[in-house]
């Protein structure tokens, strides 16, 4: 992690490692107790994970067959996020482009230029790096994908809103209670939101490469049962141009 | 056309992480005593250089900005630098050198005896990580890889090459504080300093658990630096 955007984290290493803060000098403790505090933090992930499975596995399964659907019809996948988020969104967007597997995909990180980044940063503000992006790049039946451990990024909620002004596909990934982007999915601005349920940035992290890491695995299993070719090619779009769709729709997106 | 439906088949692909999970906990101690040799470097002025191929270049971003800039407020930040960020470089290299050069070369030019080298693969298959890392042992750095495949399917042993570890772990490379197995040594080459290697053969799965590794060596390091010299010793 590398943004520091989760007041839900709190405290810091007293809370992690109590044990620190208990008068001993002997390092043999400090080691033996070091090594069971990440034996725990290992088992929460696993149980973190089949929470997730439980609460939102189903909804992870129609997200992954409305991505299916507009890969399907020539859409292309743009992904965004901040600090070790914006590392996550570059894992999204190369395990979509370039599998180990299955079939390769049109997916692009928006973090990935830093000229464009840099020059949107300094000349408009970083609230619109993303949005931007969206703006000049995104169509209807694209799809948005942005990651924010707090939900409380603003450059991903504007993203999204622009994404949705676009008629694209919107998915987000949050943590704790899921910040502006709570706000988003209730509004309608966003089509899928999967929200992790812990305080810990780094729990929410590792449950979040899980989720992606699915969305990724039944995209490809939805796509499987359609013939290879079949869907369009991202440059086919005679009929829709980026910008065609920006002030023709609703600014809420679709349902 | 797939017989299971989607939710099925959701359902299974988060229940295939279980067992890759579980094996990390068991690997604490490994962790432990990288991130220990690691704070060692840090205290005495070393920086960290990360790289890896593929997807696993979004690991080596990660790591660096993990140090970099602390998620609490009040660590200190560490020095860091991803190696697999400069695509410049990389592919510069990779075109006149071959892309087996392109994390050593940058090793080779960044780094001294003193820094921590982590190289990060999914499959260890990844011929860039594995001569940066060789680079890295040549200089005298301390070198971590994070790599996956852990007994799928179960290797031959090879001749282990024992490195600079072997003085600064207290001479107790074959086994843990506590005289367990060294678990990297099973059926690996010991390439680095501290291999942790991951129960899965599937890359995504290896992925999902080495940020669970690396949040919890950034962890630690800040705990071993608060211990002061006695636990570094």
């Amino acid at each position: 992690m590398g943004a520091a955007e989760d007041p839900a984290l709190g405290g810091g290493t007293r809370e992690l490692y109590p044990f620190l803060y208990e008068a001993s000098a002997d390092p043999a403790p400090v080691w033996a107790d070091a090594t069971r505090s990440s034996e725990g933090k290992a088992t929460e992930i696993v149980l973190l994970r089949r929470r997730m499975a439980e609460v939102c596995g189903d909804r992870v399964a129609v997200c992954a067959e409305q991505m299916a659907a507009a890969f399907a019809g020539g859409g292309r996948l743009f992904t965004f996020g901040n600090g070790g988020s914006s590392t996550d969104a570059q894992e999204v967007a190369t395990a979509f482009l370039r599998p180990p597997g299955g079939r390769p995909l049109p997916a692009l990180s928006l973090t990935t230029d830093v000229a464009v980044v840099t020059a949107l940063s300094n000349d408009v503000g970083f609230d619109a790096v993303f949005a931007r992006q969206l703006a000049a790049l995104g169509r209807r039946g694209d799809i948005a994908f942005g990651l924010s451990t707090s939900g409380g990024s603003a450059n991903v909620a504007r993203a999204f809103e622009e994404a949705a002004r676009r008629g694209m596909l919107t998915v987000g990934l949050a943590g704790g209670h899921g910040g502006m982007l709570t706000e988003l999915s209730e509004s309608g601005v966003l089509d899928h939101l999967f929200v992790v349920p812990s305080s810990s940035v780094h729990r929410i992290q590792e449950a979040q490469t899980t989720v992606y890491h699915v969305l990724w695995e039944l995209t490809q299993h939805v796509l499987a049962g359609t013939p290879t070719g079949a869907h369009a090619r991202p440059g086919d779009h005679a009929d829709s141009r980026p910008g065609d769709h920006a002030e023709a729709l609703p600014a809420s997106g679709p349902p | 056309m797939p017989v299971a439906s989607i939710q099925q088949v959701a359902r299974e692909a988060f229940a295939r992480r279980d067992t890759a999970g579980g094996a990390l906990a068991r690997d604490a101690e490994l962790i432990t005593r990288a991130a220990r040799d690691m704070a060692v470097r840090f205290r005495r002025g070393g920086k960290l250089v990360v790289f890896g191929n593929g997807g696993a270049g979004t690991d080596a971003a990660h790591v660096a900005v993990e140090f970099m800039h602390p998620v609490i407020v009040g660590k200190p930040a560490l020095p860091a630098l991803a190696l697999s960020n400069d695509a410049a470089t990389v592919s510069a290299v990779g075109a006149d050198e071959g892309m087996a050069e392109a994390f050593a070369h940058q090793v080779r030019h960044w780094a001294g005896r003193g820094d921590i080298a982590v190289g990060i693969s999914r499959d260890d298959g990844g011929a860039a990580v594995r001569r940066g890392l060789e680079a890295a042992r040549e200089l005298g750095l301390l070198t971590v890889s994070l790599t996956g495949g852990r007994d799928t399917p179960p290797a031959r042993t090879e001749t282990r090459v024992d490195g600079p570890s072997a003085a600064h772990t207290g001479g107790d490379t074959g086994t843990g504080p506590n005289g367990k197995e060294d678990r990297a040594d099973r059926g690996q080459n010991r390439h680095a300093d501290h291999v942790i290697a991951v129960a899965s053969a599937d890359p995504a799965v290896v992925k999902e658990i080495h940020v669970t590794t690396y949040h919890l060596l950034w962890e630690l390091v800040h705990v071993f630096l608060e211990q002061g010299e006695e636990a570094l010793t």
